[in-house]
């Protein structure tokens, strides 16, 4: 797939890195054109070199990198021997998007000026006030709200997706020849994952950018790509046209990845059923939780936010359960509640019959010992200069046993059980990989031998490969001890692989209560279709984001709009829903969901709504 | 409006420490041993007068009563008086007890506001000196961990921490004043009687700002948005002093607020050396004299101005970087 003119052109390209030992070589023989106005995608699991490679055409290979060989060939002179000053003008035509939207400007100045700034750094002639209509209006065009104002905020004042936006605006307004976008919805929502990509598409058009797009994410890049590079340890193993990858992958390893892609309706999707328990073990009960923060600016004004509204759901002895929602949907809070890290204001957690918030003393660490957490981050959640060893004690000893033999014989067990080697006993958790460390983070809570297991996102720093053997690890604990494990996530596609039952969140509030099957092929809420519409995926899908993903971010939960909290974004929007709140309604066999579209005195109006849609 | 609601919170608070901090100090002058009246009325005076003299001056009340009084005038600008030191110059203590110039010891306000703009001169040119100082040596160190510009900030912030001001003091007056005659040393009369013992005190202020500024520039310059920054196509100057140094800039502007208690320790000494006529000497004559009225008004200035200064910094630092909130 060569075209006559590449826009850029990578031959022969091999990056080492240097370590104290000697030299590792990173990336090796890499070749490929990028043609004007054309979308190339990158794939590869994490550590296959995917962002050397996209650092290295926007020539960003520093110390310990160092290219070996080959080159990257623009406009006829290879990028990677420019001199740092003419390096520096050619910026004006190679722009990069990174993976970190909230670390990539300046904390302490205005969103809009550092775009500003940028522009006149590589395009001079380009007058001040210019530059700043030019970047107003192409905030404006990224769907920013209220660009102008929104042009003299900080960087902290931005959302995550509403940064990426202004990152994208920063690449685009030197109207660069193409542009690097490495992994740049990793951090986003599902929702505004898809309206990046959208958006991404939409002015690389307008602007006619090549893109070079990365993403450790199969169908993320189809969705964008037109022809895909497979990347496995440095090399490129593989390059088609999307369509024909995803139809024939012809490397065992394209094959691998796809593979791992979890189905969400196609042939081969889990089937997860109903539990067949009846025991209740957690019962929430109408609970709320705000949080009062001091107003900025203000002498002794203070905001609410209300994290936890009133949520009630029961999970069953032995059932995975799921809460999904995006970022600030309350999971987290909700999760705090659960463990009695927190009291709710109102409302009660019971635990087998019991309010939890009542436990005292004894009986509370009866509840602690039965109940146990296992957080998101690997890294930062284990004590760097402890032994495995000790780690894996520590609880055994804070809930009374002494005994040095039995405590070493408890750890040894568990780490067996987790399939941690018992010579990492003596040893410092320093060099183990991130599903090693969640490994070490399970072992800790089950060393207790507990009833329920809450996984806080405890998955989503692992890629596919590591999560599904830590999936299959669970299976076997729950299978040998009962275990009921709640988790708390965003990722539709694990949620789909493992759960019983799944509560949607939203701002706060369950939406909707469903069985697996029901909610990902009969959700009752609109907020669940746009989610199933935003998900990354290869299979068709049941919802097209066209339909059921509208512009915009959640409200704040400061000023929370009257009426339902999704009226904002809901394509099937009733008058009703701007002023009254929509309770969770019975959808049969025990699945609910908060909508006026469940309610017999709005059926006819939901026929015209699914019309539309349809 | 954020400034006002800052300046309203911030300044009520400083006025209740500095409220605070004069009900210590005035409670703590009161319980050591020493009679001041005493003092003043010289050692041949009898018990009587002594105890008139007292009275008269409201010694003999309870502390709580005294201490309303003293805060009423303090909140009137009055600062009371001197017990030893008359308006006219010359110390008193130890004189007659019948001494006629008695009636008019000197106002504590008026003995501060002599001495306050030379020390604050002598601070502000030591704080310009050590800055200058901490950028040149600090900054390239900052940019360069672990090469030689920043074991150069290293060697030289520890000599300099660990040369005492009184030996520096001396040292320097030999050599610059009297073996080379470049600097005056000694008194104080014209600006540049300041630069000497502006140097010495900017030598004990520097090691810590040099050892911050080049740590915080060293973090910063890790910082993803440095890195991002050069690829986005801004040059390494602009990258380094447009942005590194204006973070770096927040927790050296808190350091600075905190290192001011320590130059007001350092003035006491330093002044004495250079018999410099600023706040420093003047306290401690006042503490020699057992003047309290004047330990007094000292303590209640340098703290109020310790407390604004702090105030000022984090006022200063919110402006650079909007995230904080004090």
């Amino acid at each position: 797939m060569t075209q006559p003119a590449p826009l850029l052109a990578v031959r022969d390209l091999s990056i080492d890195l240097r370590t104290g030992s000697g030299k590792r070589r990173v990336l090796s023989d890499i070749s490929f054109d990028l043609a004007p106005r054309e979308i190339v995608g990158l794939i590869g699991a994490s550590g296959s070199g995917k962002t050397i490679l996209s650092r290295a055409l926007v020539n960003w290979i520093e110390p310990p990198l160092e290219i070996a060989s080959g080159q990257v060939e623009y406009k006829s002179s290879n990028i990677l021997t420019v001199a740092p000053g003419p390096m520096r003008r050619l910026r004006r035509e190679i722009a990069y998007v990174g993976g970190d939207p909230m670390g990539a400007l300046d904390p302490t100045l205005p969103v809009g000026h550092q775009i500003v700034e940028k522009l006149r750094a590589v395009a001079p002639e380009i007058g001040a006030a210019e530059a700043g209509k030019r970047v107003v209006d192409l905030l404006d065009a990224v769907r920013i709200p209220s660009a102008k104002n929104r042009f003299h905020e900080y960087p902290s004042q931005f959302s995550g997706g509403m940064m990426q936006r202004a990152l994208i605006v920063d690449a685009l307004v030197s109207n660069p020849a193409f542009l690097v976008a490495d992994n740049i919805t990793q951090p986003l929502d599902v929702t505004v994952a898809a309206q990046v990509l959208r958006l991404l598409r939409e002015l690389t058009e307008r602007f006619d950018t090549a893109v070079f797009f990365v993403s450790s994410s199969l169908p993320v890049v189809s969705d964008v790509a037109s022809r895909i590079l497979v990347l496995e340890e440095g090399r490129i193993v593989e390059q088609q046209e999307t369509k024909a990858l995803v139809a024939h992958p012809k490397h065992p390893y394209t094959y691998e990845l796809m593979s791992q892609i979890p189905k969400l309706w196609a042939e081969g999707a889990a089937n997860v059923p109903a539990s067949t328990s009846k025991d209740v073990v957690i019962s929430v009960r109408d609970v709320c939780r705000s949080y009062t923060v001091r107003k900025r600016g203000t002498f002794a004004a203070y905001n609410t936010v209300r994290a936890v509204r009133n949520v009630t759901f029961d999970v069953l002895a032995g059932e995975n359960f799921g809460v999904v929602g995006e970022s600030g949907c309350g999971k987290s809070s909700m999760m705090r509640l659960l463990s009695r890290l927190e009291l709710p204001d109102s409302g009660q957690v019971l635990c087998n019959g019991e309010d939890i918030a009542q436990l005292r003393g004894k009986d509370l660490l009866k509840f602690r010992r039965n109940f146990q957490l296992v957080l998101q981050d690997p890294f930062s959640s284990l004590p760097p200069r402890t032994a495995i060893g000790a780690i894996l004690e520590e609880p055994l000893r804070t809930h009374g046993m002494r005994d040095k033999r039995e405590l070493r014989h408890r750890a040894l067990t568990v780490m067996d059980e987790v399939g941690l080697p018992s010579s990492l006993y003596e040893e410092l958790p320093i060099g183990l990989s991130a599903g090693q460390r969640q490994r070490i983070n399970v072992a800790q809570a089950m060393v207790l031998q507990p009833k329920v297991l809450i996984m806080d996102e405890t998955l989503s720093s692992l890629d596919q490969t590591e999560q599904f053997k830590l999936l299959k690890l669970f299976d076997k604990l729950q299978a040998q001890y009962g275990l009921t494990y709640v988790f708390i996530s965003h990722d539709l596609a694990m949620v789909r692989r493992v759960c019983n039952r799944v509560a949607v969140m939203y701002l706060g509030e369950i939406v909707e209560i469903a069985h697996n099957e029901r909610l990902f092929f009969d959700p009752g809420h609109p907020y669940t279709r746009t989610l199933m519409s935003a998900v990354p995926t290869l299979e068709e899908r049941r919802y097209r984001p066209e339909d059921y993903l509208l512009e915009g971010e959640p409200p704040s939960p400061i000023d929370l709009p009257p009426g339902c909290s999704f009226a904002g974004r809901c394509p099937n929007v009733m008058d009703r829903c701007l002023t009254q709140s929509p309770h969770l309604t019975d959808r049969g066999a025990h699945d609910m969901a908060a909508c006026f579209l469940l309610d017999p005195a709005t059926a006819r109006s939901k026929d015209i709504a699914e019309r539309v849609v349809a | 409006m954020f400034v006002l609601s800052f300046l309203v919170r911030r300044l009520l608070q400083g006025a209740l420490i500095v409220f605070l901090v004069s009900l210590l100090i005035f409670t703590l002058l009161r319980v050591v041993p020493g009679d001041p009246v005493r003092l003043m009325a010289g050692g041949m005076a009898p018990e009587a007068l002594i105890e008139q003299i007292a009275k008269d001056m409201g010694l003999r009340d309870p502390i709580v009563v005294q201490f309303g009084r003293y805060m009423s005038g303090v909140v009137q600008g009055d600062l009371g008086q001197s017990f030893v030191r008359p308006a006219n110059g010359a110390s008193t203590g130890g004189a007659n007890f019948n001494d006629s110039t008695r009636g008019e010891r000197a106002k504590v306000l008026d003995l501060i506001l002599e001495t306050l703009p030379m020390t604050l001169q002598l601070a502000g040119l030591a704080i310009v000196f050590a800055l200058a100082f901490s950028f040149l040596v600090g900054i390239p160190g900052g940019l360069a961990p672990g090469r030689w510009p920043d074991r150069l900030a290293f060697y030289i912030s520890s000599i300099f921490v660990s040369l005492p001001n009184f030996w520096l003091g001396i040292i320097l007056a030999l050599l610059l004043s009297v073996k080379l005659g470049w600097l005056p040393a000694i008194g104080y009369q014209g600006f540049a009687y300041t630069i000497l013992p502006a140097i010495v005190l900017a030598v004990e202020l520097s090691p810590v700002l040099i050892r911050t500024l080049s740590a915080s520039m060293a973090g910063i310059m890790m910082e993803p948005f440095v890195a991002v920054g050069k690829v986005r196509g801004l040059s390494r100057s602009r990258i380094v002093f447009g942005h590194a140094l204006r973070n770096a800039s927040v927790p050296l502007l808190n350091l600075l607020g905190i290192q001011f208690s320590g130059l007001l320790g350092g003035v006491l000494i330093v002044e004495f050396i250079f018999d410099y006529p600023g706040l420093g000497l003047l306290t401690i004559n006042a503490v020699l004299q057992r003047d309290f009225p004047l330990i007094q008004g000292i303590a209640i200035v340098t703290s109020a101005i310790f407390v604004f200064i702090n105030i000022a910094v984090d006022l200063v630092a919110t402006m650079i970087d909007p995230r904080l909130e004090y």
